[in-house]
């Protein structure tokens, strides 16, 4: 153990403790930085001789949980658990000091060996590695003046928020909130001091910084916490990609033992730092006249001391406690958060994935269509019958398997929750009649009477109209394909508020056993045929998905060999539901 | 306004459909494989209208219409997407990037050029 360890644990051990003691506080108070400095030199020298690892550790200002003393030696939470740890390891440790930036760099060139207190992010774990346990949980936290009556995210309504500009909180919270939906006017600035500042001044209602530097500075301001805290994470140590696993297992199996040891250097670390420092954080000039003050107070304060004692000790307890419950409630929030992550990323592949197969199997196909079409007008000159019959197929095909990957992008958006409606008011009845013309001439080439029926009081729908066309389509596509004689009936009626379309056919009908699947993904009925019925199995599908996001349903009534009717039906004005 | 429009488009066969389609309806055509191709090309020939891809080699389409639309001189020649890009929000981002126009490939050759020629006539303020 080096002197810099033993001096530090001697001062925080907790219980009663005599005024010599205290006097012997102040002195280390002010020795320790000295000390430290020499042990910061010694490192720095003999670690290049010594035997065994030498990590070079990242040092930058992030008080207090990693920064450069007043006397240039490296301190803060992460230095406490990284030298406990390399003591024991038997690791030498040398501090390099830079920014922030500069510390990420140098860890990405590998010139240094660990960065203390990263946040993982799925995109870091492509960079850097992380060992598994967290040394700190952060999160977000919203301050404001004593008595501001802010309680919930809600509540900042309306209200003029100081956050640090380009940070990760002002992306976090402008997510949150245009999320939730509540206005407010951001200012941005340049550091969390002047962030805490002018919510002092009153030129703005609330501040948003990370917990630890609203832990320290908050209440010198006079502000304090709202119960508005969003966006944990974990903060590890980061080592490069292919730095030896041994060391971040070290880490690991070090931090759980010092987590699981309430007396342990971490502990004693985050008090120092997270509580006593900060109430006793005094000029130094305070610390010299409190010297010869308490040499004479302290004889005749002895008594009141004594007491002073036992309440902070108390006090620094239930502070533990609190401390280790909120480590252990943000720990769990915070896994589920990078699972929630790891989940985001996965679907941002996917839906990267969709756009990118939509595109480069159009394209192709852009060009069969196209020429096949320029060919059949006759563009390029005369077809002979034969020909035309052929280039006829061709284009049949290829719409075809353009209307099979319609579907498939279709399905895929709909299962990676990708589809979405753009809703808007539309008069329905033009909407209906310009669908069926679609398929008129299909009927009428079948021989089939196309029966429209729209009642007087069908206006407006709102909702998708591209969705509730394809969705009409479908159906009316279905009736035609599979009625070789007779009529399709469309009629359309309001009722209880609900628009009611009924697609009726004389076809083929469905047998009772394939009602169960009609409506499930590539479940053609005529499978087991010769497929006489062309079709991607998907349309239905589809239709009932769009159909419930529209906030309706789709049923079918049917008798074999007789006949198939298929009702949609939606609210006229969509509710407000997600 | 001048019957000669500017398509950018890399590939090859859609650039060949295009100017097809086009020529055999009164259009002059010339084409551009890639944005700074294109834009330098519009500033030098002042087209009717620009026929854009999305799907470009380096700058892609956004880029280029946003481009096109900062400069004063080509102020009223149309910009119409011409893309296989079909997911949610392409079209509203086209448009937001000055675009007049939206055709989705695969384009039907029976109506293609009818939609070019009215969005032409739609001129840029849309």
């Amino acid at each position: 153990m080096h002197p810099h360890g033993q001096v530090r644990k001697g001062s925080v051990a907790m219980g009663i403790r005599s005024a010599a003691q205290r006097l012997h506080d102040i002195f280390s108070s002010v020795l320790y930085p000295g000390i430290f400095f020499l042990v910061f030199l010694m490192y720095g020298i003999s670690g290049v001789a010594a035997e065994g690892r030498i990590l070079k550790v990242g040092v930058y200002e992030n008080a207090p949980k990693i920064f450069v003393s007043e006397s240039g030696g490296a301190a803060g939470v992460f230095v406490d658990v990284i030298e406990y740890i390399a003591e024991s390891e038997g690791w030498r440790l040398e501090f390099v000091p830079g920014t922030w930036t500069e510390g990420l760099d140098r860890l990405a060139a590998g010139e240094i060996d660990l960065m203390p207190d990263v946040a993982y992010t799925p995109e870091r774990a492509r960079i850097y590695s992380f060992h598994k346990q967290p040394v700190l949980s952060s999160w977000f936290q919203v301050y404001a003046r004593q008595g501001s009556g802010i309680r919930s995210i809600l509540d900042l309504d309306g209200k003029r928020i100081s956050v640090l500009d380009r940070s990760v909180q002002q992306e976090a919270f402008t997510r949150l909130a245009d999320g939730i939906g509540i206005k407010y006017v951001l200012m941005t600035l340049p550091d969390y001091k002047e962030a805490f500042e002018v919510v002092a001044k009153g030129q703005a209602d609330a501040a948003i910084t990370n917990r630890f530097y609203g832990l320290t500075h908050a209440g010198k301001l006079g502000l304090e916490d709202t119960a508005v805290i969003f966006h944990p994470t974990n903060l590890y140590f980061a080592a490069p990609l292919r730095a030896p696993r041994g060391i971040l297992d070290a880490i690991d199996r070090r931090l759980e033992d010092m987590k699981n040891d309430s007396r342990s250097v971490y502990y004693h670390s985050l008090k120092r730092w997270l509580s006593e420092e900060v109430r006793f954080k005094l000029p130094s000039w305070v610390k010299m006249i409190g010297l010869v003050a308490a040499v004479t107070l302290s004889l005749t304060l002895l008594g009141l001391f004594v007491l002073e004692k036992r309440v902070k000790a108390r006090t620094r307890e239930l502070m533990q406690l609190n401390l280790e419950m909120e480590e252990r409630i943000v720990a769990r929030t915070a896994e589920l958060a990078v699972e929630k992550d790891k989940a985001q990323a996965a679907d941002r592949i996917k839906s990267a994935f969709l756009a990118t197969m939509s595109h480069e199997l159009r394209t192709p196909l852009n060009s069969i269509i196209g020429f096949t079409g320029i060919l059949l007008q006759g563009l390029a000159g005369p077809l002979n019958e034969e020909q035309r019959k052929q280039m006829t197929m061709v284009q049949g095909s290829a719409r075809h398997l353009l209307a099979l990957i319609n579907d498939v992008l279709d399905i895929s958006k709909i299962e990676a929750g990708q589809l979405t409606l753009s809703v808007a008011s539309f008069p329905l009845r033009p909407s209906i009649e310009k669908t069926v013309h679609l398929v008129a001439p299909l009927a009428e080439k079948k021989g089939l009477n196309l029966q429209l029926d729209i009642a007087p009081d069908v206006e407006t729908a709102k909702t998708d109209q591209r969705r509730f066309e394809q969705v009409l389509l479908n159906l009316l596509n279905n009736a035609v394909k599979f009625t070789e004689k007779g009529h399709i009936r469309i009629d359309c009626r309001r009722k209880d508020g609900l628009y009611l379309i009924n697609v009726s056919d004389t076809g083929i009908g469905i047998k009772p056993e394939q009602m169960s699947t009609l409506f499930k993904p590539f479940h053609q009925i005529d499978t087991g045929l010769t497929r006489k019925y062309e079709g991607t199995g998907l349309g239905l599908s589809i239709c009932r998905k769009i159909v419930e996001m529209m906030g309706g349903d789709i049923t079918v009534e049917s008798r074999w060999g007789e006949g198939s009717t298929f009702t949609v039906r939606f609210p006229g004005e969509r509710r407000n539901t997600p | 306004m001048s019957d000669t429009l500017l398509v950018i488009e890399d590939n090859e066969q859609n650039f060949y459909l295009m100017r097809f389609l086009l020529e055999k309806n009164g259009f002059t055509v010339m084409g551009a494989q890639n944005g700074r191709d294109g834009i330098r090309m519009a500033l030098d020939h002042r087209p009717g209208g620009i026929l854009l891809d999305i799907q470009l080699p380096e700058m892609d389409g956004y880029e280029v219409a946003a481009k096109l639309k900062t400069m004063k001189e080509l102020e009223d020649v149309p910009i119409i997407a011409v893309t296989s890009y079909a997911m949610v929000g392409d079209r509203e981002r086209i448009l937001a990037a000055g675009a007049t126009g939206y055709i989705e490939k695969p384009i039907n050759p029976d109506t293609f050029v009818g939609e070019i020629r009215k969005y032409l006539e739609k001129g840029v303020g849309g």
